[in-house]
């Protein structure tokens, strides 16, 4: 058990993370092999081709070693700050417009296919709490009505307000911003329900 | 924005949703420290962060993992490796006086800048100019004793400077050995205390972490509530002073009319007599109670209130002694009295 929690990538240690910033080889190695999987898929999702999103997670792994982005043990684990702070990046990428013609744009959130790419670095993504922290915001997601997940995508992966998305939609911004908070706190519920049948199991 | 809209803003906040004005009036509220919204914000940014769980999961190319490790490498190594890289940026020869200080004899201060490779071909090199000089006139001055004892001497000369010379060379390359195996133990062992000192650092970090939860879930002892009130800006303060039932009592309150805390200090007030407590009180147009505490003999006394009311037209404030759970109004005498 305790193993597998040190292969996820929900569940990265920050220990790791504080070696790996502090010239650990080994430590930064694990450190990507444990997240890079992940934030690459985000990147990819935000970014909408391979070519920005490799340059954006480069450009990210090499902030975290010169410190120029800093974890903060108090603001969330790990892997909630790396994710931010890909998320951020490549949004403001995309806002200022550094980013190449979109590809193919998978559906968001379905998670109906696992792509894996045949020079996938094993066990970057297979791990049980990784699977299970999946399905759980699968599930979640799936049992969102349709505009309240169409409210949250824009804007967690096409860096939209609440404002922007009312525009876009041409709806009032308050039936927007209700619509987002009350996916966020179903999604809440959720996934803090999913976790105590974890910790109860 | 009141804190109920804040709070509502939360989850839009965390999902990157808000307005760009709406996002630094919430960044200014968590930055002077509302816990319950940090709370929340947490929770928040885990489900934002939960997201990307759900995406089709696709791998970097390998070759991503490499031009990082690559990169990583490059950027490190000044400060992993930073004594060799200074050597390795060095002219052919120089490195070794990085190794060995240099020589004041002459011999072995050419023989430190001159690489090793230069120093056995020209001992060589000596050794047969020496015997093909020797052998050119070794015919003109066979049959001349003076000049072939004195080739003799020169020859010897030559032997002797060669044997020195070899001599030299073995205990510079016997040094240089006993340097380079040195440098290596030095390496290996600032190597040694850089792991330890990561995991130290690494080890400190959560530790503090830990340390902060604490911190955190603490309950607050009144002398803490006391400590925050006086950092707190908006604190305001008054001092009471003894009246003619105690001369020599005063007091200090403080009243952070935003959080609605607020503290009493008192010095010098008699004791309570049995069934008897002090009770402060608010004197508006008619006098609200605050709070009751206990004095006992030679002792100074404190009262703290987490929720006082509001009192913005409060003319005065008093402390008078009171039975025991007494009623509305001040009954007993007054001891202490502030005008505001």
């Amino acid at each position: 058990m305790r193993q597998d929690l040190e292969q996820a990538a929900s569940t990265i240690d920050p220990v790791l993370l504080s070696r790996a910033v502090k010239g650990d080889h080994q430590a930064f190695s694990r450190l990507y092999d444990l997240s890079g999987t992940l934030l690459y898929s985000l990147a990819l999702k935000i970014l909408g081709n391979r070519e920005d999103a490799a340059g954006l997670l480069q450009e990210i792994y090499l902030e975290i070693l010169k410190k120029t982005a800093r974890y903060d043990v108090g603001r969330g684990t790990p892997i909630v700050w790396l994710i931010t702070l890909t998320r951020n990046r490549a949004i403001d990428r995309l806002r200022t417009g550094g980013v190449r013609a979109k590809g193919r744009a998978a559906p968001l959130l379905n998670g109906s296919t696992t792509e894996r790419a045949t020079d996938q670095p094993s066990g970057s993504f297979d791990a049980r709490a990784d699977q299970e922290l999946r399905q759980l915001i699968l599930a979640a997601a799936a049992g969102l009505p349709p505009a309240q997940r169409e409210a949250i995508e824009m804007a967690y992966y096409a860096g939209l307000s609440y404002v922007e998305i009312a525009s876009r939609l041409n709806l009032p911004p308050e039936t927007v911003k209700t619509r987002i908070k009350l996916a966020m706190t179903k999604l809440r519920e959720a996934l803090g329900e999913g976790e105590e049948r974890h910790t109860r199991s | 924005m009141t804190h109920g809209e804040l709070e509502d803003a939360i989850p839009l906040y965390a999902i990157g949703a808000l307005e760009r004005g709406e996002r630094q009036v919430l960044d200014a509220h968590l930055l002077s420290g509302c816990s319950s919204c940090h709370s929340a914000l947490r929770e928040f940014q885990a489900v934002a962060a939960a997201l990307p769980f759900g995406l089709d999961i696709v791998a970097p190319p390998r070759l991503l993992r490499a031009t990082i490790m690559a990169a990583r490498a490059s950027n490190v190594g000044p400060d992993t490796t930073g004594r060799t890289s200074e050597l390795s940026r060095l002219g052919p020869g120089k490195w070794i006086d990085h190794v060995s200080q240099p020589d004041s004899h002459s011999t072995a201060a050419w023989s430190s800048i001159l690489p090793r490779w230069i120093l056995g071909p020209a001992i060589a090199a000596a050794v047969a100019g020496g015997y093909m000089a020797w052998s050119t006139y070794d015919s003109q001055v066979a049959d001349d004793p003076i000049a072939l004892a004195q080739r003799k001497e020169q020859a010897d000369s030559a032997a002797s400077q060669l044997a020195e010379l070899q001599r030299q060379l073995e205990e510079r390359e016997q040094s240089l050995t006993r340097a380079r195996e040195e440098l290596h133990r030095s390496l290996a062992d600032m190597a040694d205390l850089k792991d330890q000192l990561i995991q130290r650092e690494a080890e400190l970090d959560v530790l503090k972490a830990r340390l902060d939860q604490y911190e955190k879930r603490r309950p607050r002892t009144p002398e803490d509530e006391l400590a925050v009130l006086l950092r707190t800006p908006t604190t305001k303060a008054a001092v009471l002073a003894g009246t003619e039932a105690a001369r020599d009592a005063s007091g200090i309150f403080l009243y952070d009319r935003r959080t609605r805390k607020a503290w009493l200090y008192t010095l010098n007030l008699p004791a309570c007599p049995a069934g008897t407590e002090y009770r402060l009180w608010i004197l508006n147009e008619k006098p609200v109670n605050v709070g009751a505490f206990h004095v006992g003999k030679g002792e100074t006394a404190h009262l703290f209130v987490q929720s006082a009311p509001d009192f913005p037209d409060t003319k005065a404030l008093s402390v008078s002694l009171e039975p025991v759970g007494g009623g509305p109004q001040p009954s007993g005498a007054l001891y202490l009295r502030s005008d505001l």
